[in-house]
Order: C-alpha cells, then structure tokens, then sequence
C-alpha cells in the first residue's frame, strides 16, 4: 500500500509544480522596471535621443530601470499579440501609424491624458489623427517622415547635371545622362525596388489617382481608374528608365543604401534618413524632393509616423506615460528633427528638405483593416505584376482593386 | 514482415493457461502497480499534448479575435470557422500545392538521403568520415542561420550563385532574381529543405544498412543478381522499417514548414498564390489576427497530415506482405 501512496504523492508533486510554474509566468510583473518596444529606426538612426530620454525619466524616477527592446516592422504586431495573450506586453509599445486603427477598436491601449505632453495642442494633425479613437488619445504622435531623394552630388555633377531635377522629365533625362556615363553593369540611376510601394503608390497620387475611397459606406478600389492608372503606367516608364534593381523585390532586400554605398546607384528613393548609411559617400551625399510630373512641384511622397501608445495590461502605466513625455518633449524632437525626422508638432517644423517634401503628400485610407491590406501585400504584388509584364497594368490594378475592396470591407 | 510479426506476437502476453486465483489486496496492488508507474506518464502526456489540444479544439469554435484576446474570452460560434475555411477556395489551392510540395520534397528527400547513404557504405574510412563530418555540420546550422546564408548566396546584387554560375558559363546569372515567381520561390524553399532534412536521412539510413548481412549480399551477388537487383530484392526490405519511418516523419515535417518558406521568401513576399498549409495558418490566424480560424486550420491540417500518413503507413505494410 505504501507505494501507491508514494506514487500518489509523487504525483501531486508533479502537477502541483507545473500548476505552479504556470501561475508564476503569468504574474510575472516587475514595477522596477518598464519595457519599451522601438522601432530598429531608432536603434540604427537616433539611439543617443532614446538614451537621453531614458536619463531624464530616471533623474525623475530613480531606480526605475528602461529596458529598452527593439523590434522589426514586420513581425512586431504578432510578438505584441503574443504578450497580449500571454499577458507580459510591454509598457510602451511604437506603432506606425497605418496600424493603430485596429488596435484602438479592439481595445489594446490605455487611454492617454493629451493635455499632459509638451507641444499636444499643435501636434501634426495627420499623426494625431492617427492615435485618436472615439475622441480618446491613446497614441502620442512621435515623429514622421518624408520620403526624398538621396544622391552623389559627384556622379551629377560627372554627368554634366547642373541642378537638381524640377520635374518627372528632367529627372528621367537626367537618368539617362547617369546611365551614359556610368557604364557598370547593374548601374542604377535611380535605385528603386520594383515592389517598393511607398514610391508605386507617390505616382499614383501625383497623377491624381487614389488607392481606395469610400462610397455609400462602402470602401471601393480606385486602382483603375484612368488617373490612377497614368500613374502606375509612369511608374513603370520611370522604373524601367532608371532603375536596375529587382522588379520582384522589396526596398529592405537589399536594403538600397548598401546599394548606393557599394557604389552601384546615383541616387535612391526612400525616407530621409537614408543619407545616415551611405558609407565612404557621405561627403558626395545630398539631398532633393522627388519632382512631380507637373513642372516645379515636388511629387506627393507617403507620410510615415509613428506614434506611442501604453497598452493595456501594462501594470505600470502612469511610469510607461511619464517616459512618452520625456521622448517626445521639445528637447528630443529637436534633436529627432537633426537626424532628419519631422517633428511631431507644427511649432517645431522647421525649413529642412524634409519638412518642404512633406508638404505635400498622402497618406493610406483610413480604414480598419487597412493593415490587412499591407499585411496581405495585395500592392506589392501588383507592382511587380505590372513590371514584370506579367499582367497589364489594366489587369494588375483592377485585380489589386477588387482584392483590397474585399479586405476594407471586412466586417 | 515475418519478423515484425513474431515480434510483435513476442510482445503481448501470454495467452492464460492457469485457474482463477482467488482475488487478494495483495494480489490487486500486484496488478495495480502497473499502473500506477505508467500513471506519471500518462498524466505528464495529458498535461502537455491533451490539454493544449483540447483547447485548441475549444478555440476552433469560437470567435476570437484581437477584442477577444485582450479580454481572455472568446464568443462560441460552433463549427462557422470550419465552413468559413472549408468554402474558401484560397484554402484547397493552399492544400493541393502544399501536398505537390510535400511529395516532392520527401521525395527528393529519400532517393538523395538512400543513393547518399549507399555512397556512404563504399567509401575508405577517412573520405567517409569527412563526408559524414560535413553531414553533421549541416545538421547542426539552426533553421535561422541557414536561411540568411542562403539568402546570402542568393542575393540579387551580388549572390555568390549567380557569380559562379556566371563565371562557369552556365549562362547569365548577373541581377538573377531568384525569388521572382511562386515556382522559383518554393523551388529554392525545396532545395534548403532537402539540403536540411538530408544529414538525418542519410545517417539513419546507413545506420539501418550496416544491418544487412554481407552473406546475403554476396549469396545474391554469387547468384548472379545485378546490382539493382541485390538493392531491390535484398537491401530494400531489410531497411524498409527504417524508410517508413523516415518517409512518414518527412511527411509531418514537410506538410508543416514554416520556418524556411516564411524567412526565405520573406513575408512582404507572401501572396496567396505562394502559401504552404504553414503560412496560410500563420496569414489567417495571426496576421489577421483571427485566432479561432487559425486553431481551426490547423486541426485540420493535424487530420490532414494523419490522413497521409495512415494511407502511406498502411500502402507500406501491404507491400511487405506480399513480399
């Protein structure tokens, strides 16, 4: 009889510990510290802005440790529903701001007091816009970002270019004068992925064209409409002028400023802070708007942001909101305007090329299951099909259309 | 299979010649403590595979989706998720090129692994244990690592394989995408899968060769059989347990794989029209974040992949028994 009950108690040992170790796991909360989840742009572009936020919040909060994890675009929305599940999210958490909708309906976030951070009355009404729900704050806007062009002021100057390019025509003759004189295989002119959607869709809005609108409540493709297909048809003209980069790959593989710092492109396309990784260039490096196919105006370029949000079932809220206001007060995004961001606030825009190429631009419908559609990369994929001469340019679009109608309209 | 068979008649108990005894306290702790030792076992399996499989047959019928999940509570829909999945037609083109993936990759799997580990037995000593060291290597390169070196080699601006194939006058490899369609794309997955699954096969198999007699052999040879004819007739069946095993756990790996289609085509590469099972769980259930689908999707993928393996398991053993 004796064994059994060894057994028995060895038994409810057993699940007695694993019962335990669950329990544990799920408590597993510590008020010395927080954790904040940035973006890698941060980690490569702007770490000493980070750090000295992170000093000012503890010279207000001694002992209190910042620990601070940096996170990838595409995968950080599932790592953050996994510490939703599993109940350790962290306490601030960095969205861009195509992502916050979703989030906001289901609840994800605590809800912010606006009037508490410096600078929220003339904060940039994009971005504001973005992390406000049913009339609650829940994201704190953090900086936005304009796309330019980035280029070796040298290979130009080479190729007898004397200014920079007003205009989608002159850019594309200036292509070709680049290409005359650079004579390297795999050259690029303008080094552009075939399926960097960001610069596809700029086309698209300079020609007047849009990605979906709304009618009768219902969100509807508007990719083929005539407007927005002379975009996508001078995207493919501009791309095949001057670009030799993939037309089925996307702008981090490779990242296009290791192709410019190899040597292998005039010029590049993408965010602002691009300048910062162009290797032995940087003294041959500048900087201009993208020109619009109408003369003398810059090329509507995708508004970026960010925004801060504290989610929900951070035990630590009031701590995770007082290190949002060290981030994002006048001092660091003074010094997140040097590095080449826009600042969060109208008050602090200052004259950079940055600022003017905001001026004008366009931004992702507003819609809920708009991350879906950037998560399903209907665009990309139909870019590359409109490159790749896979489908007409007709085809693609309606296809992409129809596809990002369905998903808009998702209950 | 005759030696299966006795095997497995050794196993069970003895058929109960003897009478009745008498049932004692003694004698029922005797049979019970069986039991008890299993008992330990049984309960850790049921801890760590039932219970998280009885919920996720609970999640498959909810809905439970990001409101769901930050409230802990999903919202009982019965078998919707099921006939949401079912009447998807993204969901059977998903199914046929997942199963057309598999058989390829087990395929290739099995003749390089079988063809590799014959290699492996005529081999002198040291040229055998460089390959095998090599093999080991291989083995021992975590999924992730793999990934980038291939994605390295690969590369469109300046990959090592299109270099070489171009200087070795293959053809024109420079600016090569190799990751521009569906086809290539799963191509390249197969070709790191199978260089992956090979260092297992192959050492499991000529494991399982060092176990056919060389009398046999050479009996077979000195009777004439060809070299074919001595694999066929004498090799196969000796090591035929050991393929059925591997081929049936090829199966289960290669119906599921995630790891290596998703960080090498990358996902803002994937579209419906490259999904495997694996991604298009991972596309329904977490990007969209439509948990309850997601868990339905993959019971059904766990009957799925029973279902083949039963059939092949079952195929197998009848063969043997011709034989």
């Amino acid at each position: 009889m004796r064994l059994r009950v060894v057994v028995a108690a060895a038994i409810t040992v057993v699940l007695g510990i694993a019962a335990a170790s669950a329990s544990a796991t799920s408590s597993r909360h510590q008020a010395s510290g927080i954790t904040v989840w940035l973006q890698v742009d941060a980690q490569s572009g702007w770490p000493d802005v980070v750090a000295a936020a992170t000093q000012q919040f503890q010279k207000d909060h001694p002992g209190v440790n910042v620990n601070v994890q940096y996170q990838s675009w595409p995968d950080h929305l599932q790592k953050f529903d996994a510490t939703l599940a599993g109940g350790n999210s962290p306490d601030v958490i960095e969205m861009g701001n195509t992502e916050m909708t979703k989030y906001m309906a289901a609840g994800a976030f605590a809800a912010l007091q606006k009037s508490s951070f410096e600078n929220s009355g003339t904060w940039l009404k994009g971005l504001a816009a973005s992390g406000t729900f049913g009339g609650k704050t829940y994201g704190v806007p953090y900086y936005a970002g304009s796309r330019l062009v980035t280029y070796r002021t040298d290979l130009f100057k080479k190729a007898g270019i004397a200014k920079v390019p007003a205009s989608l025509a002159e850019y594309t003759a200036d292509a070709r004068k680049l290409l005359a004189h650079n004579t390297k295989k795999g050259f690029s002119p303008v080094y552009i992925a075939g399926e960097d959607w960001y610069v596809g869709m700029s086309f698209v809005f300079d020609y007047g064209g849009s990605i979906a609108k709304t009618y009768k409540g219902k969100w509807i493709g508007t990719l083929d409409t005539p407007r927005s297909l002379a975009g996508l048809a001078a995207f493919k003209r501009f791309f095949d002028a001057a670009s030799r980069a993939s037309k089925t790959t996307l702008e981090t593989r490779p990242n296009p400023y290791d192709v410019y710092a190899q040597g292998q492109a005039a010029s590049m396309v993408g965010p602002g802070w691009f300048s910062c990784c162009v290797g032995k260039f940087k003294a041959q490096t500048a900087q201009f708007v993208m020109p619009s196919h109408t003369k003398g105006q810059p090329m509507p370029g995708f508004l970026g942001g960010s925004d801060l949000a504290v989610p929900a079932p951070s035990s630590n809220k009031s701590l995770a909101a007082d290190w949002v206001k060290d981030f994002t007060d006048t001092t660091s995004e003074k010094a997140l305007q040097a590095k080449g961001n826009i600042p969060n606030a109208t008050n602090l825009l200052g004259t950079s090329i940055n600022e003017r190429a905001a001026a004008r631009s366009w931004f992702v419908p507003t819609a809920k299951h708009w991350v879906d559609v950037e998560n399903g990369n209907i665009l990309r994929n139909m870019l590359a099909q409109i490159l790749t001469g896979k489908l007409t340019i007709k085809q693609a679009a309606s296809s992409a259309g129809d596809n990002i109608a369905s998903v808009l309209n998702q209950a | 299979m005759t030696t299966d068979r006795t095997a497995l008649a050794a196993g069970t108990a003895p058929p109960r010649t003897r009478r009745r005894r008498r049932l004692t306290a003694r004698r029922i702790f005797a049979a019970s403590v069986p039991y008890g030792l299993i008992l330990p076992v049984v309960g850790a399996i049921a801890a760590i595979l039932g219970y998280p499989l009885y919920r996720l047959v609970r999640l498959s019928t909810q809905h439970y989706g990001l409101f769901e999940l930050i409230r802990h509570k999903g919202q009982s829909i019965g078998l919707h998720n099921y006939g949401l999945i079912l009447h998807d037609p993204v969901f059977w083109h998903t199914l046929l090129r997942t199963v057309v993936f598999t058989v390829a990759n087990v395929a290739l799997t099995m003749v390089l692994g079988t063809l590799l580990a014959l290699l492996l037995t005529r081999l002198s000593t040291w040229v055998r244990l460089l390959l095998t060291s090599g093999l080991v290597l291989v083995w021992s390169m975590p999924v992730v690592v793999a990934v980038q070196v291939w994605d390295w080699m690969t590369n469109f601006e300046n990959g090592i394989v299109n270099y070489v194939l171009t200087q070795l006058g293959v053809g024109d490899y420079f600016h090569h995408d190799w990751y521009a369609t569906a086809f290539s794309q799963l191509s390249m997955t197969t070709a790191l899968i199978v260089w992956g699954a090979l260092p297992f096969v192959v050492i499991t198999i000529y494991a399982g060769l060092s176990q056919v007699p060389h009398e046999l052999v050479e009996a077979a040879r000195s009777d004439g059989a060809r070299a074919w004819q001595v694999f066929r007739d004498v090799t196969f069946p000796i090591v035929k347990p050991v393929l059925l095993i591997l081929t049936s756990l090829s199966i289960i790996w290669d119906f599921g794989v995630f790891t290596q289609p998703y960080l090498l085509i990358g996902q803002a590469k994937i579209v419906p029209s490259n999904y495997l099972m694996g991604i298009y769980l991972f596309e329904e259930g977490y990007l969209k974040s439509d948990f309850g689908r997601g868990a339905a999707i993959s019971i059904l993928m766990l009957l799925i992949v029973a279902l083949l393996s039963v059939v092949y398991v079952r195929r197998m053993v009848k063969l043997g028994d011709v034989r």
